[in-house]
């Protein structure tokens, strides 16, 4: 594999399943904030286009004993993303002091081998052109652009709000490189009324999400593969956490 | 003439080379590469300044305070409003409100049904002079009806008084929560409305209430749960949920205590028998029947009623009687039919736990007064139960009005026995509908008028039921309506002169500042959350228990069905009067619908018992009503119970959700609750079959 960078900031997630109550209104926020189409039917889950998708988990016993979970996907933003090195045209990279993973729509070519590689299912091919109900398109925002068919997409951690956050400081002359922790964060984020997601700096001890990652019951998706995602999930329930990777049966999880 | 091979390599040699000096083919390469980079014309997004204008969502039942956001004036999100009293984050109906203003089912001008069933669109003037006239015919004698699906507003007193002034006491809420909460605080002898002091709670059992997802101001609830429960720590405040199905509730809760489905009384009869075992007691005048009343319930009377492990039980009341401010919020777990007795026992619960008037416990909180003055109060309003008052119309028992008037409710779909409700209503020979969409309801009324939204409007929401705390929040519009609606208090005070009466007051708004005033509000400086807190609380003194009435409210036979019915509601699949917004159907889960199937969830024991698998197609049938659906494996379901999603099967609304799975309320039917005499259907069964 060929190697990453490494930044000085790194955005990333705390979200602790254990808060989340699998409501869904992170999914529509994200939608409404990033522009993205809505679909009449969106019960075939493998055509439904959504950057932000609430998986449920299961204990997998059986009534009385059962337990249930919810767990909000974005792109996890890996510290070694495995859809940057499949990229023929360098349509998606990680190269901005942040660590987001880009994806560059003029430039994508559809080859979706970024989309075989995600391990989390966490990007989305427009096999269609977008179309929204009459009028409804004058509520896009202005900050995404709209996505043609052809190309890939995926969450971009709300990008432009981290743009207007920088430019905000440096209008009020601060240094843009050094946010203050709530100076940017996700649509998702802010919509959670439950606070299950946790948005920053995890490189800058003055954020919050900085300890939060190292605590105890702190644990990434398919951690061992390597990615290294900058989203961590936190869970005191030992079943959470053992759904978060292939553990063997007796092997011990983390936390 | 033969051809031979020469002949033929001569004809298509010649053949190529012709056509190779047309210009077809290589027009045609070259139309196919401009064709195949020919792309369709997609959105583009428009740069502009943004402006915030803080409001209240009237379109959410948990009345959110939000911040829209507009870029030169064209609205483009609802953002949350941390500083709002009701905010904290959005709901999954707020956060789709702006795109739901362009909503294909969004009524654009006032409709009217022709003879031939049709709907045309008439102009204002000719709608009113048609409301007026059809009114006309309604005076005197409770010949109109009001039904309204705005728990919170001032705009009741507008159509209160209007029914007043044409001689009608026929005014009704749509069936919600408040309204069996209401009963009940008035039977325990408590004064104004019942509030719940979440906030500063360290231990909140919810019996039935949904409180993560749809009951009360939930934003709120869910604003108090985040407080309690810093990441990855154990929790400040704990949460336990009692209902039958694993819902968002139980999900967030630490404990769950399976219940089956309109137990919830017995329940917590069962916790109040333990309580008083360990030393709790009420300075309340019934206090010694109540303790007998609850000595019936022993641990195994309740598990065998109510299903739930006498163990857990146990723990659950030893765990409120250690808390330092515990709280018990009860209801019914799809929010409507349960009747006064769960909210009794609940607040009976609370009096044992000197839960009563206390910081992190039950509040009374004042009711506003009237600002029109033919209106009825909101506690007058909430006394005239809808349910009962169209059974008695559909027996007989009561005249049926000559005309009716819906202001945003949906009772064509939203009430129990659906079917029959829809009867019942088409006995009325004139209805009108005050609506913003094209719903169940309006498809069903002879006057369509559109109002606009919530966003496009001033309107209010006082003190929503649940609240702790006085809160008067005023919606300001953020636009101008996109649409030719009128606000419906204006046309309603237009319509009065018309027929003769003074409502007392000029203009909608004159009203809201009336009402402003009468909370203590002001709103004349700019304000970031146009909202209003006051800490007034009214004295709680001699509450009863009233064991007279839970004696008689819980001796009730549950019908003999094979398979309980216990429906699930979530905000995500919007309201009866906004369906599914487009922004969340990709919110429904992968076996809740699958193109127009609904699924229906049972754990595996009881799939096992009626022979069933995943994915079977079965039919669900009892008296009110059939359909079928397939079958979704969950073991988040008591035994023996099917837990069917609320909200879907709507037969009017637009493609994103019309026509998608079944309606459940078609298989509730309503009884009487002995004692209080209140509406009730949250326990009912079905007989499922194999389809």
């Amino acid at each position: 594999m060929s190697s990453f960078k490494e930044f000085k900031i790194k955005w990333g997630m705390a979200i602790d399943l254990d808060k989340c109550t699998g409501c869904g209104a992170c999914m529509v926020a994200c939608q409404a904030e990033n522009n993205i189409a809505p679909q009449p039917d969106a019960s075939n889950k493998l055509k439904s286009l959504n950057w932000l998708v609430v998986y449920e988990l299961t204990n997998g016993k059986p009534f009385p004993e059962h337990e249930v979970a919810y767990l909000p996907r974005p792109c996890m933003q890996c510290g070694k993303p495995s859809c940057v090195s499949v990229c023929p045209v360098i349509a998606t990279d990680k190269n901005e002091e942040g660590g987001i993973v880009s994806q560059v729509y003029p430039r994508c070519i559809g080859c979706r081998y970024c989309m075989a590689s995600c391990p989390y299912h966490a990007r989305y091919f427009n096999w269609f052109d977008p179309t929204w109900p009459e009028g409804m398109d004058k509520t896009l925002t202005p900050d995404v652009s709209v996505r043609p068919r052809g190309v890939v997409e995926k969450c971009s951690f709300c990008h432009h709000r981290f743009m207007q956050a920088k430019d905000k400081a440096r209008v009020e002359g601060r240094d843009p490189n050094a946010l203050n922790d709530g100076d940017y964060v996700t649509s998702c984020t802010e919509a959670c009324p439950n606070g299950a997601i946790v948005f920053g700096d995890v490189n800058n001890p003055a954020h919050k999400v900085h300890d939060l990652v190292k605590g105890k019951y702190a644990f990434r998706l398919l951690e061992r593969l390597g990615t290294d995602p900058q989203v961590y999930y936190i869970s005191r329930r030992e079943w959470v956490r053992r759904l978060g990777d292939n553990y063997l049966e007796n092997e011990k999880v983390k936390g | 003439m033969a051809l031979d091979r020469r002949g033929f390599l001569k004809f298509i040699g010649g053949a190529t080379a012709g056509i190779l000096a047309t210009p077809v083919v290589w027009k045609s390469l070259d139309d196919v590469s401009i064709w195949t980079q020919n792309w369709s014309w997609i959105p583009r997004n428009i740069d502009g300044a943004n402006s915030y204008v803080p409001t209240v969502s009237k379109l959410c039942p948990s009345g959110v305070g939000v911040r829209v956001r507009l870029v030169d004036g064209r609205p483009v999100r609802v953002l949350t409003n941390n500083d709002h009293p009701l905010g904290g984050g959005l709901s999954s109906i707020a956060a789709a409100e702006v795109q739901l203003l362009y909503s294909p089912s969004r009524m654009k001008r006032p409709l009217k049904r022709t003879a031939d069933g049709a709907y045309v669109g008439i102009t204002w003037e000719e709608a009113e002079t048609m409301l007026v006239e059809g009114l006309k015919k309604a005076k005197g004698g409770d010949k109109l009806a009001v039904i309204t699906g705005d728990e919170t507003g001032t705009i009741n007193e507008l159509f209160t008084a209007l029914a007043a002034e044409m001689g009608s006491k026929s005014c009704f809420l749509m069936p919600g929560e408040a309204q069996p909460a209401a009963k009940a605080w008035e039977l325990m002898g408590g004064e104004g409305q019942v509030g719940y002091d979440i906030e500063k709670s360290d231990y909140v059992l919810a019996i039935g209430a949904n409180v993560l997802e749809t009951w009360g101001p939930v934003i709120r609830n869910r604003r108090a749960f985040k407080a309690g429960r810093p990441h990855g720590e154990t929790p400040s405040v704990r949460f336990a949920y009692a209902g039958p199905v694993q819902n968002n509730t139980a999900a967030g809760a630490d404990v769950w205590l399976p219940i089956r489905p309109g137990a919830e009384t017995v329940l917590a009869l069962g916790l109040a028998n333990l309580l008083i075992k360990a030393g709790a007691s009420s300075p309340a005048a019934d206090f010694a029947d109540f303790k007998a009343l609850a000595a019936k319930f022993t641990p195994e009377q309740v598990a065998a009623q109510t299903g739930v492990d006498a163990k857990r039980l146990a723990a659950v009341a030893q765990e409120l009687a250690k808390a330092k401010r515990p709280l018990v919020i009860a209801g019914s777990e799809f929010g409507q039919g349960g009747g006064a007795a769960p909210v009794l026992a609940g607040l009976a619960l609370n009096a044992l736990l000197g839960s009563m008037n206390r910081e992190g416990g039950i509040r009374a909180l004042p009711y506003a007064r009237k600002v029109v003055p033919a209106a009825m109060d909101r506690k007058a309003l909430l006394q005239n139960d809808l349910v009962g008052w169209l059974g008695k119309v559909a027996s007989g028992k009561a005249a049926a009005p000559q005309a009716i008037v819906f202001y945003e409710a949906n009772p064509v779909y939203a009430l129990p026995q659906t079917d029959a409700m829809k009867a019942t209503l088409a006995k009325v020979p004139f209805k009108v509908a005050f609506t913003s969409f094209l719903d169940e309801t309006a498809m069903a009324c002879d006057l369509v008028l559109p109002v606009p939204m919530g966003l496009e409007r001033f309107d209010d929401v006082d003190t929503p039921y649940g609240s702790g705390q006085v809160v008067y929040a005023l919606a300001v519009p953020a636009l101008a309506p996109l649409v030719d609606a009128r606000p419906a208090g204006d046309v309603v005070i237009g319509i009065a002169k018309k027929l003769g009466a003074d409502l007392g007051v000029a203009a909608f708004a004159d009203a809201l500042k009336a009402k402003a005033e009468a909370r203590g509000a002001s709103f004349t400086e700019p304000s970031a959350t146009n909202a209003h807190v006051s800490s007034a609380v009214l004295p709680v003194n001699g509450i009863a228990l009233r064991a007279d009435v839970l004696s008689k409210a819980i001796d009730v036979k549950a019908p003999a069905f094979p398979v309980a019915l216990a429906p699930v509601a979530k905000l995500n699949v919007g309201t009866s009067k906004t369906a599914t917004p487009p922004f969340n159907t990709k919110t429904v889960r992968r076996w809740e619908i699958q193109g127009a199937d609904l699924y229906v969830m049972m754990n595996g024991a009881t799939a096992a018992k009626l022979g069933l698998q995943k994915h079977d197609r079965i039919e669900l049938s009892n008296p009110a009503g059939k359909f079928t659906a397939r079958v979704n494996l969950f073991e988040g379901v008591i035994n023996d119970t099917v837990a069917v999603p609320a909200g879907h099967g709507h037969t009017a609304f637009d493609e994103f959700s019309k026509g998608k799975g079944e309606n459940v309320m078609r298989l509730l039917a309503a009884g009487a609750e002995p004692g209080t005499g209140l509406s009730v259907w949250n326990s009912a069964g079905v007989n499922i079959a194999k389809a």
